[in-house]
């Protein structure tokens, strides 16, 4: 299963792990066992320089920090255009980029609160979205 | 320790040019440089060839090609790339060059061919400078990610659509004064914001040209400028920063923390404040970036640039005159090129030489440069 509406690189084994869980619903960061910093999306590596990383939950509950409606899409994108992409914080303070769907144009504005969401783009393809609450 | 002065500049038009390859384009630009720095391509020491993209260039490897057609083949080359702070890195690079003795002269040469490619594999192209692992595969694009920083900062301070599109009308006022510049065109605050979204909030007329274009400059340690030009102008500040790749993992969205943490460098450096400024040319991507330009480098207060924009602080006659040959919006935007064409102009308003776009008696001037969403940032300070 590969990850995301596109992509070109190889898929590694950290983003495997991360798409295997993603299919249940469950959204997974990495923390880092020697500073204990959370990543999400993961990492493989910590940015302090640790190699030993452990798999955490992390919430799908947050606010929306800030949004766009993208009409003019990369040439790979064009069939889904157009498509908001947003960024929100979770609770916890971790923040993440998605696509963000079921808001109608009254009501999309910063601060309302979404969840996370899993989301099968096609038959081989998933990612993770935002939905209002 | 030395300094290092800019002793010649040079310049090709910016815009489509269907006329020109990469090495044609170079030559429009260095040769006018060696000319105004009075010498010839034998008594340069090394140059520094900016090129952000292969496939942009159409040539891989393309220094190689640039360097041996404007006749520097034996002398010692190399090409940098900080994507859109292509240009500012090498002229940093050529500057240490100098500073560290390993050459006297260096020219400085940015270079970049775009509109060959159609807009949909260009915006393909930028959008693989966000992460291709966890920002691409979402469809966010260049002026979307932008986008989501001109969200945040209509929604933090009650920075208006209004403002934005000023900073487009002023930017195509000059542009419009510059024959070097893509699109000579005045455009009113009407025609600014009803042009067609590309992601909203930002429409056609808040995000920069595609362009093909280049730009050149003869860098020299002291003794080397002094003897070359009555008017060396003294590259005195320097300062470089970089930020985090995804923008999910930064805390704030309403400015560029590299931007920030360069220009503290580089006022540092050169012993200055903002307000010695009195000339400026910074990052105009998008006209969201120019607003967060003028909080970020200190012209005024955090959350206050729309309002420096809607008062005209940024006009000539302003508190800091900022692009006025147009910037990327309204110059063009080819992405080696741009650092160094900033580096030309600058040099030309502490020379006097801007014709009717002089900010009359500028002594000092800044060059601000932003790499992808501020991953790469470079502020130099310049000194008449």
């Amino acid at each position: 299963m590969k990850f995301g509406y596109t992509s070109w690189l190889p898929q590694t084994e950290l983003v495997n792990g991360f798409v295997e869980q993603l299919k249940n619903g469950k959204l997974m960061g990495t923390k880092c066992k020697t500073c204990g910093e959370k990543y999400l999306p993961p990492r493989a590596h910590c940015k302090c320089g640790g190699v030993e990383m452990e798999w955490f939950e992390a919430p799908r509950q947050g606010k929306l920090l800030s949004y766009t409606m993208v009409t003019f899409a990369p040439e790979s994108m064009s069939k889904y255009s157009p498509y908001i992409v947003a960024v929100a914080e979770l609770e916890g303070g971790l923040r993440l980029l998605a696509q963000l769907t079921g808001v109608g144009p009254s009501s999309l504005k910063v601060g309302i609160p979404i969840q996370v969401v899993s989301h099968q783009v096609s038959e081989d393809r998933v990612v993770y979205k935002f939905k209002p609450v | 320790m030395t300094k290092v002065g800019i002793v010649g500049v040079g310049h090709a038009r910016f815009g489509k040019r269907s006329d020109a390859t990469i090495r044609e384009l170079a030559h429009e630009a260095v040769v006018p440089a060696l000319e105004d720095a009075g010498i010839t391509a034998r008594d340069l020491d090394a140059s520094v060839i900016a090129i952000a993209g292969e496939e942009f260039a159409g040539q891989g490897a393309p220094a190689a090609v640039v360097q041996d057609y404007i006749g520097l083949s034996g002398k010692p080359t190399f090409r940098v790339e900080a994507a859109c702070a292509t240009g500012s890195a090498g002229i940093r690079t050529g500057w240490s060059l100098i500073r560290s003795g390993l050459a006297d002269v260096v020219l400085v040469l940015g270079v970049e061919t775009m509109t060959h490619l159609s807009s949909a594999r260009a915006t393909e192209l930028m959008a693989r400078a966000g992460d291709t692992k966890w920002e691409y595969p979402f469809g966010i694009t260049f002026p979307g990610f932008y986008a989501l920083m001109a969200t945040a900062h209509m929604s933090q301070f009650g920075t208006t659509r209004e403002q934005l599109s000023m900073v487009s009308v002023k930017n195509h006022k000059y542009g419009a004064m510059n024959p070097y510049a893509h699109l000579q065109k005045v455009i009113t605050l009407e025609e600014a914001m009803k042009s067609v979204v590309i992601s909203y909030p930002l429409n056609l007329y808040d995000c920069c040209l595609i362009s093909d274009g280049a730009a050149a400059v003869v860098l020299a340690n002291e003794e080397r400028s002094k003897q070359m030009n009555d008017t060396p102008i003294w590259i005195e500040g320097l300062g470089a920063a970089s930020d985090a790749m995804l923008i999910s993992e930064r805390p704030t969205l309403t400015g560029l923390t590299g931007s920030r943490l360069a220009a503290e460098e580089a006022y540092r450096m050169a012993g200055i404040t903002a307000k010695d400024v009195d000339v400026a040319e910074v990052h105009d991507c998008f006209t969201i970036a120019e607003i967060m330009a003028y909080e970020d480098l200190g012209f005024c207060e955090k959350g206050e640039g729309g309002r420096f924009i809607e008062e005209g602080e940024s006009y000539i006659g302003g508190r800091t005159p900022v692009n006025v040959d147009g910037g990327l919006k309204s110059k063009g935007h080819p992405l080696g090129a741009t650092g160094v064409s900033m580096a030309v102009e600058i040099t030309k308003q502490l020379r006097g030489e801007a014709d009717n776009r002089q900010v009359s008696g500028a002594e000092i001037g800044l060059s601000h440069n932003v790499g992808e969403t501020g991953q790469f940032a470079f502020v130099h300070i310049y000194v008449r």
